[in-house]
């Protein structure tokens, strides 16, 4: 499992938390090493000394006791006897009299001498010796070899090398599993999270019924899932209540006043009826809108989400309000790349776009150019509806997004001000990033399809009409369409 | 037409049935699920007007049941919930169409009409002749008389739809549907401004008139009388 992302590993608390002990342990180990290495070595040293120090002594008794004669006849007995000390007894004058020890140190106490090697031509051994002047006159020198010590600083060094090379290659090691076994449980709870995001209010994160860290806080998380599945139960059940208990009775009226409208004549009540009528047609409106932008906003309706020809869309909504604008002595001119795509639902984008175009349609002067762009920029579908109108001002460009936000200067043009905050609940749906920007002048509205799509290949075809279908591709693009923009 | 409606709002019912008498229709009305089955499954009616939540059987099951035995009536959803998935649930489930409440009665009896005469299916129509109006959809051409009509492709559609129901009213919603694809209202003129401008190249000056309004109803493709 953790072969395949081997980054994602290393990045991860558990990892780092690994690497921190592992490098812990190891200074450890060296403090501790260290301390042991000088305790053996200050005894190994003191032994040493304390046998050279003793030879002398006893040298120097068998000189007091037995005479100079006796002496040089106890140096040369030891020195042939291998693994023993090694001597060397000069004279007053200087003259070897015994030892094998080269004339090398005049020095009186203690001194490190080299040796040469017999064993080994051209090397030299050290020698830690200890010269005196005896009573006599006699320089007498005793000395060891230092080589065990060496040797026990060698063995030492190498089993420390090796000790950290084991305590990291455990500490990767154990890094490693630990934090596959990490980012398998974070992994569960991200799945878990995408999944209620993507609309799938039923899921929890799996529990493994150990009662540690993780387990406890997935069940708070199940806990808080809990809840705010229940919420967005009740708040859906309301808004089937409010549409079944506000709609029919206002269907109702509707009915009625259609009723009424067919049965008067006189055409001054019908001018009344007419006007009540649409006043309960801009209810109905505002109402479902509200309801629908609710709806969007919950996350949970995405059964008509499909992979869509999104250069299709933009053409054929373009193309619809092209009339449109013309009719309004306004230009609308479209520049959309072919072949973009993008995963979403056909009737809701149709209707952002369509909202967006409209708003610049309606807040606009005569003669207002309306440009509408579609194209790929680094692998992401950009889009953008662009007026030279009036504008935003700065201050308000956050909030138009807002249910029945209107600007001051828009009051007197119908609209329900809930268009945008449509526009912005799909675009929350879809993972669309809306920049809202100065054109220069006038409004620009930019969408970036950023969304990455789930891995399902079926293209929903956006003209959808088995009818008409077929016979669609065979026509040539729009009027204002411009191909190979990118 | 013999229609049947699913429908346990009295009032609503009421109002359907007193309009499609009006207009000339058979209605019977059944005001719960269990019952507009049997009802269904027996009767050979040529259209269904269902309610979305009824009570017993909510409409999908029905219209699922009533698919799922053959019943292959036209099914049209007449109901208060106007969810986005909504609409695509009901046509998964078996349904024609899908018609929100409130709803003008015009719109019904339109969709209504438009349901029964979908032809079975008949690629072999393929150019469309009202009066002196042909329409080639092969080579994708237009004449009136001898006189060429230069079409662009939308145009071309909403022509191709009036004419498929020619002498029914078809509805604003409707063409914004079928035409464009659009399932939501727009508040600017998209179908006025394109009827316009199709009616300018369908009719020129002296020419007897084709295409016409209904006020509060719709437009009708006829020939002059």
């Amino acid at each position: 499992m953790f072969f395949g992302r081997p980054l994602r590993i290393f990045r991860t608390a558990s990892f780092a938390l690994a690497l921190l002990y592992a490098a812990l342990f190891a200074g450890s180990a060296v403090v501790l090493g260290c301390i042991v290495y000088w305790t053996v070595q200050n005894s190994v040293d003191r032994q040493l000394t304390a046998r050279i120090e003793g030879e002398l002594q006893l040298l120097e008794v068998v000189l007091q006791a037995d005479g100079s004669a006796e002496l040089v006849r106890q140096v040369q007995q030891r020195v042939v006897y291998a693994g023993n000390l090694e001597y060397f007894l000069a004279d007053v004058d200087g003259k070897r009299l015994a030892g094998s020890l080269p004339e090398a140190t005049r020095k009186l106490g203690w001194s490190d001498i080299e040796v040469p090697d017999q064993q080994n031509r051209g090397h030299t051994k050290t020698f830690r010796v200890k010269t005196k002047v005896f009573d006599n006159g006699y320089r007498m020198t005793v000395g060891d070899d230092l080589a065990p010590i060496y040797e026990i600083r060698r063995a030492f060094f190498e089993a420390l090398i090796w000790t950290l090379a084991a305590f990291l290659g455990l500490a990767l090691l154990g890094g490693i599993l630990l934090s596959t076994l990490f980012l398998r449980r974070v992994d569960a709870i991200s799945k878990t999270v995408a999944e209620i995001i993507g609309g799938n209010l039923n899921s929890r994160v799996p529990l493994r019924g150990t009662y540690d860290p993780f387990d406890r806080l997935s069940a708070s998380l199940n806990r808080m899932l809990d809840r705010i599945q229940l919420l967005m139960e009740t708040l859906s059940q309301i808004s089937n209540d409010i549409a079944h208990a506000l709609r029919t009775p206002l269907s109702r009226l509707r009915h009625k006043l259609e009723t009424a409208l067919i049965a008067e004549r006189n055409s001054e009540s019908n001018k009344t009826i007419d006007a009540a009528l649409m006043e309960t047609d801009t209810i109905l409106d505002t109402f479902s809108a509200l309801l629908r932008i609710a709806q969007i906003e919950s996350g949970t309706r995405t059964a008509g989400f499909g992979n869509l020809d999104l250069s299709n869309l933009f053409e054929t909504v373009a193309d619809a309000f092209a009339t449109v604008a013309e009719d309004e002595g306004k230009t609308l001119t479209a520049n959309i790349a072919p072949k973009v795509t993008y995963w979403g639902d056909a009737d809701l984008l149709s209707e952002m776009l369509a909202n967006l175009i409209e708003n610049a349609i309606k807040h606009t002067a005569e003669g207002t150019d309306i440009e509408i762009t579609l194209s790929t920029q680094n692998g992401v579908p950009v889009a953008a509806v662009a007026d030279n109108g009036p504008g935003v001002p700065d201050q308000h460009r956050t909030r138009i997004f807002r249910r029945f936000y209107r600007l001051e200067c828009s009051s007197g043009t119908p609209g329900s001000g809930l268009g945008l905050a449509l526009v912005a609940a799909v675009a929350e749906l879809h993972g669309i990033e809306l920049v809202v920007a100065d054109n220069q002048p006038g409004l620009r509205m930019t969408m970036s399809f950023v969304a990455q799509p789930p891995k399902q290949a079926e293209i929903r075809d956006f003209t959808g009409l088995s009818l008409f279908a077929e016979r669609e591709k065979s026509v040539p693009l729009q009027a204002h369409a411009v191909p190979g923009v990118h | 037409m013999r229609i049947l409606i699913i429908e346990d709002d009295m009032e609503t019912a009421d109002y359907v049935m007193a309009g499609l008498h009006r207009s000339g229709h058979l209605a019977e009305h059944v005001s719960d699920g269990r019952e507009g089955i049997v009802c269904a499954a027996g009767g050979n009616f040529d259209a269904i007007v269902i309610d979305r939540m009824l009570p017993g059987t909510d409409g999908l099951t029905v219209v699922k049941t009533l698919r799922s035995v053959g019943v292959k009536a036209g099914i049209i959803f007449l109901t208060a919930r106007a969810g986005v998935d909504d609409r695509v649930e009901g046509l998964d489930a078996g349904g024609d169409d899908y018609l929100t409440k409130p709803f003008a009665f015009s719109e019904l009896l339109a969709r209504l009409h438009s349901l029964a005469r979908r032809p079975p299916l008949s690629d072999v129509e393929t150019i469309l002749r009202v009066a002196d109006l042909e329409l080639d959809l092969i080579a994708r051409r237009a004449k009136r008389g001898d006189r060429d009509i230069q079409l662009r492709p939308r145009e071309f559609r909403l022509l191709e739809y009036l004419m498929r129901n020619a002498d029914r009213v078809v509805t604003r919603t409707m063409l914004l549907e079928k035409v464009w694809n659009f399932h939501f209202d727009p508040k600017t003129k998209i179908v006025e401004t394109h009827m316009s401008k199709l009616r300018a190249k369908v009719s020129l000056e002296g020419e007897p008139e084709l295409i016409h309004t209904i006020r509060g109803a719709g437009y009708v493709l006829r020939a002059p009388a």
